[in-house]
């Protein structure tokens, strides 16, 4: 059961922090449908370059550096240009799986999976005292720092969302444009910055896809980035509610994990699982949503 | 406006263009021939260019898919599963019951295929309109649940124990369609594709449904007041469009495989959608335009056997038409530069 808990935990991390970054899109008013496409091309980069500069920082802010571009791309041609948020979300997913398999061909000499053994490892931190505590001890502490980042960054979030003069023009924007342009708010301004965030974002959680393992594998993030989106429209606007539909979602990961591991159902059907269960609390969610409006 | 929309296309695809013999000249050591061959190879001979014609047919079928429920002004982002799913199913009852005519089963598969990813799309199609739920989300979850199943059916249940690789067995050639241009891969289901869309463009200019779907997707409000059923229509595009996502794929397997193959589909969904929107939803429009991608498609494949280029590269190509197909402001911001070049 505590492995269990920490395998939720640990399959939560990518979904919570790019659906963290897909918050501030949604609350300015748009579906960022390219967090996948941003994950995935900076779960590459950040262990490519972890792996050759033999250091975790820089490998992690060159996959955010990525993903920021890939971001403001999107951010650019939407607001700039007036092109469909969706289809720029859709050529960025693409965008992103044919850029990492073009650069794992070229840098790696490969199109499948690569190990990087010379990528710094994420060490697990044990947190004195409590690791000690039977079960309580497994279930808290023994993850990597940007587990435990994703978890401080909800509430960082909340504070930003609800706390800050930022957070209250974001959400004016997204509640309302035009009259938050009457009142003298930018929208382009902050669906701007919005943008990037989600870069920022969804780029650290493809750093905690790929660092943990020191690999990469063409399509890693494997519907990751829309399962998040998922977590932000269930979320409401709220960073609790986000973590609350991340960790149903880390449940469902793990519980495919743990099956595939413990039993000899076909992998191919327990891999179905995550997307089933997001399926399935989004239709019990909004059924539930339309009896509350009626 | 019409011409304002023609010439963004045109700059669209120029630029994509551009942007591939750039990422060529990057990386490959002998550019001047990777690029010849990218662009002249799929007309090179009669096997490139049968081949690149071949592979437009599934796009002809996704794109209109996609441009139907474009139409009604909904998202259908599970083409991908849609397809795969019902080549599986369609596979499956042509290789059991390979005894029959293929004069009464081909039909009668078609007819299933058609409503093995129609009814999928359906679902997310009713899910929207009666649960509120995003079908851009539902469709793409249940195109990812799909393409797992597939893959097991293909790895386990219905794998050819002699193949080496994750296939099914192959049906009686008898249900093959004929080859056009021998040695290459062009079969007869390209006039199957072409009938459809000329069918599909009528039933879209000519008829109520047609006519409903427009509306409803031009303005679902105003589509209310005039006593349209907003909901139905809905439903009735995403079943469409997935019906014809499911015959991309089965007429593909008749045509070319004989047999299904894992992943024989992968891109044919994605690119369904960028076809789609150089079509500008036009039914006739998304035959040039899945020709069009055939081509790059093609033409990275051809230049990746003559030269040291991945042909992931047309993915690259792909994505940058998608990033500016519908920019409406590309055409002012070249305007404003030309201005500020002129001016400065």
């Amino acid at each position: 059961m505590d492995d269990f808990m920490h395998t939720t935990i640990t399959m939560m991390t990518p979904i919570l922090l790019a659906a963290l970054g897909g918050l501030f899109t949604e609350l300015s008013g748009m579906l960022n449908i390219g967090l996948e496409g941003m994950m995935l091309s900076s779960a590459f980069l950040s262990v490519y370059v972890a792996s050759i500069s033999n250091n975790l920082l820089i490998g992690i802010a060159a996959g955010l550096g990525l993903s920021i571009i890939l971001a403001l791309i999107m951010a650019y041609l939407s607001l700039n240009l007036k092109a469909n948020v969706f289809i720029v979300g859709l050529a960025t997913n693409l965008f992103a799986s044919g850029l990492t398999v073009f650069l794992l061909y070229t840098l790696c000499n490969s199109k499948g999976t690569v190990f990087f053994p010379k990528a710094p490892k994420l060490d697990m931190i044990e947190i004195p005292v409590i690791h000690n505590i039977p079960i309580l001890g497994k279930i808290i502490s023994g993850y990597n720092i940007l587990d435990y980042l994703a978890i401080v960054l909800v509430f960082v979030c909340f504070y930003i969302i609800f706390k800050t003069p930022y957070g209250y023009h974001l959400r004016a924007v997204g509640k309302d444009s035009q009259t938050a342009v009457s009142v003298g708010i930018s929208v382009y301004k902050h669906r701007m910055i919005a943008f990037v965030v989600s870069g920022l974002f969804a780029g650290l959680g493809g750093a905690s896809l790929s660092l943990p393992l020191q690999t990469f594998v063409g399509g890693m993030t494997n519907g990751r980035g829309w399962i998040a989106l998922v977590a932000v429209v269930l979320g409401r606007g709220n960073p609790i509610g986000v973590l609350g539909a991340s960790i149903v979602f880390g449940i469902a990961s793990a519980l495919s994990n743990t099956l595939q591991a413990s039993t000899d159902i076909s992998p191919k059907l327990l891999l179905t699982v995550p997307f089933l269960v997001t399926l399935a609390v989004m239709i019990i969610y909004s059924t539930k949503r339309s009896n509350e409006d009626a | 406006m019409k011409n304002a929309s023609l010439l963004r296309t045109f700059i669209t695809i120029m630029v994509a263009l551009g942007i591939g013999i750039i990422v060529i000249a990057f990386t490959s050591s002998e550019p001047a021939n990777a690029i010849k061959s990218f662009f002249i190879g799929p007309f090179s001979n009669v096997y490139f260019f049968g081949n690149m014609l071949a592979a437009s047919i599934p796009l002809m079928l996704t794109g209109l898919a996609a441009s139907i429920a474009f139409s009604a002004s909904a998202f259908n982002l599970g083409l991908e599963g849609q397809l795969y799913i019902s080549a599986l199913v369609g596979t499956y009852i042509t290789w059991k019951f390979q005894g029959l005519s293929p004069f009464i089963l081909i039909p009668l598969v078609l007819v299933i295929s058609f409503f093995t990813g129609g009814v999928i799309a359906a679902f997310s199609g009713y899910l929207k309109v009666r649960r509120n739920v995003n079908e851009l989300i539902s469709s793409l979850l249940i195109s990812y649940t799909l393409m797992y199943m597939g893959d097991f059916f293909l790895e386990g249940p219905f794998k050819d124990p002699l193949a080496g690789l994750a296939a099914s067995p192959y049906f009686d050639s008898t249900f093959m369609f004929s080859k056009i241009l021998p040695p290459s891969d062009l079969h007869t289901g390209i006039f199957i594709a072409i009938g459809i869309i000329i069918i599909v463009y009528f039933v879209m200019k000519k008829s109520i449904v047609g006519f409903e779907i427009t509306l409803t997707g031009r303005n679902k409000i105003f589509s209310k007041y005039a006593g349209i059923p907003v909901s139905r229509v809905t439903v009735v595009a995403m079943l469409m469009s997935g019906g014809f996502a499911g015959l991309a794929g089965i007429i593909d397997i008749y045509g070319i495989h004989g047999r299904m193959i894992r992943g024989y589909s992968a891109g044919y969904g994605w690119n369904g959608i960028a076809v789609a929107l150089i079509a500008r939803n036009h039914p006739l429009l998304v035959i040039p335009a899945a020709i069009f991608f055939a081509y790059l498609e093609s033409g990275a494949n051809v230049a990746s056997l003559f030269s040291d280029i991945t042909p992931e590269i047309a993915r690259i190509i792909q994505a940058a038409v998608f990033y500016l197909i519908t920019a409406e402001g590309l055409l002012s911001f070249i305007k404003a530069r030309k201005e500020a070049v002129s001016n400065g």
